[in-house]
């Protein structure tokens, strides 16, 4: 029994960062039905970016760990966001009238550019982040043992989805967001400015998914340039795991498959881990076509 | 008219080659040398390369083998099978009777019916692979280990710390499985328990759910087969765990980017196979050639397989030496029959009747507090 407890918890701080992720590629679904193909790299920048802040201000130094990540977050937070932002601008906004599939091969293209250009910037070695950043303490909690960066770290995660929740439910750009990603023409007409709503989605979403890059690095100590590629399909099945589209189906989904993905290991195969995984989602699709949370079809985001 | 003036170019032009071949044999001696000059082992083929300038420069200002000159004549494979077979069928007509190298078993593979055929004998120097001497090809040699010497000594090692109840753990690559497989059956055969097989995906940051299946199994010690940056974040989260298990490690983690992944206090006291490092190289021989490499190009070799690339050199030139000829048969023979015990860079060096070095190579290392990697005996 303990070891089940000790792997829903290694399960939650995986499915955590997946969610994290997941919340990106469903945002970009839901209002403009097409799947960015680079957010997996968006999220690689942010590991990269976290690491240059970091060794070269030395914020963990000046102001203390705890003070020094949040600063440090937010600065990636808010470069990530630029890009995703410049991204849009410069793949997506010229497309927005043509094809879905030139959208498409467009997400492929920026992808494939964004990872070559962390290649060319940083190099093909993977890199280290800094060892004694984050204090090394772990909790005795009833026989589990649960390295506190961890619990800092999800409870993180689950604190940005809920301001993410908060913010698309509760203000008034959120609402422009649902109205945009229900029908863009009638929320056109109604005077919402459709493009600066988009812009906006893509600011948190690259913004989010550049902070998981960053907790991704500072929980387990390297980045590499293709790291994306393996998150980024997690992310996108977690996303259509929760019903794509549906931002609290991206939570769901994300936490779920970090679950499935522990457990599975834990108890069938670790060899067949990803396997049991996709398993799962085939059964989910068989039963939900629409994901689990993805119901309501009229509301996406 | 045309067809017949046509055939007499070609017949004019081959005699040219020939001869011109002839004459340019008559007063130097070719040594090929294939290997990865670009590519992702790029640093390893630039040292082969060097390596191999350095000694046949050395060889040159005394004289040279039989009074004349040795050339090395390098052809880049980009540890590409098939940039590689491009590679030994230009060194294939250059009048070679020997081609060091190359560092990947598949680049190697693809390389040997080639020069088989064209009875130029090859002596690799990184290819670990075991099938490679199975194969039982006349002209085939190799300096470096087989990847089931590697599990023999990591058996005994495990073995001889008196450890009990092994987990084996790979990544399903070639290599890395393979490794495993022999030495669960080794453990498995000296009566030792296996309580743990099974294997990671490569290229994942978070191992928790692995690791805490591994603890489950209760093992006195894992041996992980796989690479090195998996292996730097499996002993980094073990460390955070609190789980004290000692691990031990395949030639693959054997790479310094290892403690800076896993931090020095998590890979403090990881034991790993390899060849040993060139600094560590015991004989006169050795301590010769790396100060004169060093004064060459400033630095010491990294890589112990550029330093095997240079024994494969210099068995060669002992060969000719001892044959008085460069004829495939009287050489091949003389490598399989007669070299014995030949004072290498890396140790002695003899060839069984497959072209396997005989003699164990592999070393045991640990890395220390301070993250360095230190010999043990």
């Amino acid at each position: 029994m303990e070891v089940f407890f000790q792997q829903v918890t290694n399960g939650l701080a995986v499915g955590g960062i997946y969610a994290l992720i997941a919340l990106g590629y469903t945002m970009v679904y839901g209002v403009l039905r097409l799947i960015n193909f680079a957010h997996g790299d968006l999220f690689t920048m942010g590991g990269y970016l976290g690491l240059t802040l970091l060794t070269s201000f030395a914020l963990t130094g000046r102001l203390g760990p705890l003070l020094g990540i949040i600063v440090l977050a937010i600065m990636v937070m808010g470069l990530v966001a630029i890009a995703g932002a410049a991204l849009e601008r410069a793949a997506y906004r010229p497309l927005r009238e043509s094809p879905r599939l030139s959208a498409v091969v467009s997400a492929l293209g920026a992808s494939i550019f964004l990872q070559n250009a962390i290649m060319l910037i940083y190099g093909a070695k993977m890199m280290v982040y800094p060892q004694d950043i984050l204090p090394k303490v772990a909790i005795n909690l009833f026989g589990l043992y649960i390295p506190l960066v961890r619990i800092i770290i999800l409870s993180a995660s689950v604190i940005m989805m809920a301001g993410l929740y908060a913010f698309i439910q509760k203000t008034k750009v959120g609402a422009a967001i649902r109205a945009a990603a229900i029908d863009q023409g009638a929320a056109r007409l109604m005077g919402i400015n459709v493009d600066q709503v988009i812009m906006i989605v893509f600011l948190v979403g690259p913004g989010l998914g550049g902070v998981a890059g960053l907790m991704v690095g500072l929980l387990y100590g390297q980045v590499n340039f293709t790291m994306g590629w393996v998150y980024g399909l997690k992310a996108f099945t977690a996303a259509i795991l929760g019903g794509i589209g549906n931002i609290p189906g991206a939570m769901v989904g994300g936490i779920l498959l970090g679950l499935i993905e522990a457990l599975g290991a834990a108890y069938i195969s670790i060899a067949w881990k990803d396997a049991i995984a996709f398993l799962v989602l085939i059964l989910i699709l068989i039963i939900r076509p629409t994901g689990l949370l993805g119901e309501r079809v009229a509301e996406k985001v | 008219m045309r067809k017949l003036h046509l055939g007499k170019l070609w017949m004019t032009a081959a005699a040219l080659c020939l001869f011109s071949g002839t004459a340019l044999s008559a007063d130097t001696i070719k040594i090929g040398l294939m290997a990865p000059l670009t590519g992702s082992w790029a640093s390893e083929g630039q040292e082969m390369k060097q390596v191999l300038e350095l000694l046949a420069e050395n060889l040159n200002a005394k004289g040279g083998v039989l009074g004349k000159q040795v050339v090395v004549v390098t052809e880049d494979d980009g540890g590409d099978p098939r940039t590689a077979a491009l590679a030994a069928q230009r060194l294939a007509t250059q009048d070679v009777p020997f081609s060091i190298g190359t560092y990947g078993s598949s680049v190697t593979e693809a390389t040997q019916n080639i020069y088989n055929e064209a009875k130029i004998i090859q002596i690799a120097n990184g290819s670990t692979a075991i099938r490679l001497t199975e194969k039982k090809l006349d002209n085939f040699f190799r300096t470096c280990p087989r990847d089931d010497e590697q599990a023999k000594v990591a058996v005994q090692t495990i073995e001889k710390l008196g450890y009990k109840n092994v987990a084996i753990l790979h990544d399903n690559t070639t290599y890395a499985k393979g490794l495993a497989e022999e030495g669960k059956a080794l453990i498995e055969k000296d009566g030792d328990k296996v309580v743990f097989f099974d294997a990671l995906t490569p290229g994942e940051r978070d191992y928790t759910a692995i690791l805490t299946k591994l603890k489950e199994a209760k093992p006195d010690i894992v041996f992980f087969t796989g690479y090195y940056p998996e292996a730097g974040l499996l002993l980094r989260q073990k460390r955070e765990m609190g789980w004290n298990v000692p691990f031990i490690g395949g030639d693959a983690t054997n790479n310094p980017d290892l403690v800076k992944i896993a931090g020095q206090d998590a890979a403090e006291g990881f034991y790993f196979l390899s060849a040993p490092l060139p600094k560590d190289l015991p004989t006169e021989e050795a301590k010769a050639f790396l100060a004169s490499f060093e004064k060459k190009y400033g630095a010491a070799p990294n890589s112990i397989y550029s330093v095997l690339a240079g024994d494969g050199f210099r068995v060669a030139i002992a060969a000719i030496e001892a044959t008085k000829s460069t004829d495939f048969t009287k050489l091949a023979d003389y490598l399989h029959k007669d070299l014995k015990n030949f004072p290498g860079l890396t140790g002695v060096i003899s060839f069984d009747e497959k072209g396997d070095r005989v003699g164990e190579v592999y070393r045991v290392y640990k890395v220390n507090a301070e993250g360095a990697f230190i010999l043990q005996n």
